[in-house]
């Protein structure tokens, strides 16, 4: 519990800092939706373009002119943020104990390694929450003078949901690779290669049907919002992939963690 | 000159290993031109019929086609860019505050080095690993073209006036990230912040293109020199590339100034 607490509190600032971030950029934009809500010439324009070419910029079923279609259009731009947040705090939530030279005080402590890395877990999946949930708070927030309906609020909780889902794959990812990697300096710049590599990815796989198979390794194409505004759910085959990315790596974060040979 | 060579052998792994992905990374999104131009020919017919403020949200507004190889690399010049902009604003942020990080701080202002020299040194370091990417950026896209170009004409004056703001894009970074670091008290975590910089920027402007408003537009450097505008024009538009200059330069000599100064915490 006391490590819950303390992590919680280290970490107090970053997150203050990060959820303002996502605040202004939530509220610029929707200041900018207001030129487009309604507007009837730019609905025209998008009624009138063929079904193929709206496939290939993604953008069926997106219509800049309502407010779901504004909020998908933008949503990846919102899951990488939040991706970007995920993986730095999960690395850098082990690694910095050796970074500050604080593990081996840390360690010291009479608690086992088992109890510090659940308390760790915790109160960085509390962290992504709090985050999540500040995203969500201010698009239902900036979104309600347009009565956007209840179509819409399901629409908004499912994208939070797959928000939170690539979230904590990364989260996963990144604690997984401080755990495992020797050198505690290494382990931010793996997790961040990661996350790069899987959104050149994605934006490669929008590119071209035929690499359309790389689809399942890329966290950025399992939830798109267009698939979720027009289904109203989420897929399961990628729901089943990363329940199983996050559990692989969540228990190899527990079964390494304790046997790491610390860097001092 | 011993700060300097000392500095630059530093740069030596990250320097490799950044030019390395980035010219995978060209090389693989190259290979993708030669089907991409011919699906996109069509599309550029279709297009044709189409008002500018949509072609703007679709962030097509360059009036280039993709099919073009200047389209096609004003398109992929973005994912080049974000690479650059990561590594810069790390070197940024690492350059003046790694000393005090790691506790090396003492050993190097006992030198018998003044801060200026210090300063300046490690700056030139910082920037000749960049300028370093930034020929194998250059050799990458050459390269890549040639390569994969299937024909395809293209025009290299104005891809090396592309390259040429490579420069001013990392100097930027470099700069800010400088600026940045000797601003805050300590600098925990170097990864977090040169990643919230860069990629905050870039999404920035990726919004901007779909979304529009003329204040983001400002800001981002992404904006500043776009891959689409240089290669149609080129050269830089006047305005953009002049602020992104006069940030670089109020940033560094602030940073010089507040660096000359600075309080630094020994052990």
């Amino acid at each position: 519990m006391n490590i819950i607490k303390r992590e919680l509190r280290a970490h107090m600032k970053s997150l203050f800092i990060w959820c303002g971030c996502i605040i202004a950029i939530v509220m610029v934009m929707m200041s900018e939706f207001s030129a487009y809500y309604n507007n009837p010439e730019m609905g025209k324009i998008l009624d009138t373009m063929p079904k193929a070419l709206m496939d290939a910029f993604s953008m069926s079923g997106a219509n800049l002119t309502t407010v779901s279609g504004f909020v998908s259009m933008t949503s990846v731009y919102f899951y990488i943020t939040l991706a970007i947040y995920a993986v730095l705090l999960g690395s850098s939530i082990i690694s910095k104990e050796e970074r500050d030279k604080t593990v081996e005080f840390f360690l010291t402590l009479p608690i086992s390694r088992q109890k510090i890395i659940i308390g760790k877990w915790i109160s960085a999946v509390i962290n992504c929450i709090i985050i999540n949930a500040v995203t969500g708070l201010t698009l239902y927030a900036t979104t309600a003078k347009y009565e956007p309906g209840i179509e819409f609020n399901k629409f908004l909780l499912l994208m939070l949901l797959a928000m939170f889902i690539i979230q904590m794959i990364f989260l996963s990812i990144g604690m997984f690779l401080a755990a495992v990697t020797k050198r505690y300096r290494k382990s931010g710049t793996y997790s961040v290669s990661i996350l790069l590599a899987a959104y050149f990815l994605s934006v490669l796989i929008g590119m071209s049907k035929k690499i359309d198979f790389l689809k399942y390794i890329t966290p950025f194409k399992y939830f798109e919002a267009n698939y979720i505004f027009q289904e109203g759910s989420l897929e399961g085959v990628f729901l089943l992939i990363s329940l199983g990315i996050i559990a692989a790596t969540t228990a190899g974060i527990f079964i390494f963690y304790p046997k790491r040979d610390l860097h001092i | 000159m011993n700060i300097f060579m000392y500095e630059l052998k530093l740069y030596r792994k990250s320097v490799t290993i950044w030019s390395i992905s980035i010219i995978a990374l060209l090389s693989m999104f190259m290979t993708f031109y030669s089907n991409f131009a011919v699906d996109t020919a069509m599309m550029d017919l279709l297009l044709e019929n189409y008002p500018k403020e949509l072609l703007k949200a679709l962030g097509m507004n360059s009036g280039l086609s993709l099919s073009s190889i200047a389209g096609y690399l004003a398109f992929l010049f973005t994912f080049v860019q974000i690479c650059l902009a990561i590594q810069s604003s790390f070197y940024g942020f690492q350059v003046l505050s790694v000393e005090e990080r790691e506790l090396t701080a003492d050993f190097l202002m006992t030198k018998p080095a003044s801060r200026r020299r210090i300063f300046i040194s490690k700056f030139m370091a910082a920037f000749a690993g960049l300028l370093t990417t930034t020929i194998c950026t250059g050799i990458g896209i050459f390269g890549s073209i040639l390569l994969f170009r299937d024909g395809h004409p293209f025009e290299p004056d104005k891809i090396f006036v592309l390259l040429s703001s490579i420069v001013f894009f990392q100097l930027f970074f470099l700069s800010v990230g400088m600026l940045i670091s000797v601003m805050i008290k300590k600098i925990r975590s170097v990864l977090s912040f040169s990643m919230a910089l860069a990629f905050g920027l870039y999404i920035l402007s990726a919004l901007q293109k779909i979304i529009g408003g003329k204040i983001l537009g400002i800001i981002t450097p992404f904006n500043h020199f776009e891959a689409g505008y240089i290669l149609k024009q080129g050269k830089y538009d006047t305005v953009q590339a002049a602020i992104s200059i006069g940030i670089i330069i109020v940033s560094l000599i602030m940073s010089y100034i507040l660096y000359l100064r600075r309080n630094i915490h020994s052990l």
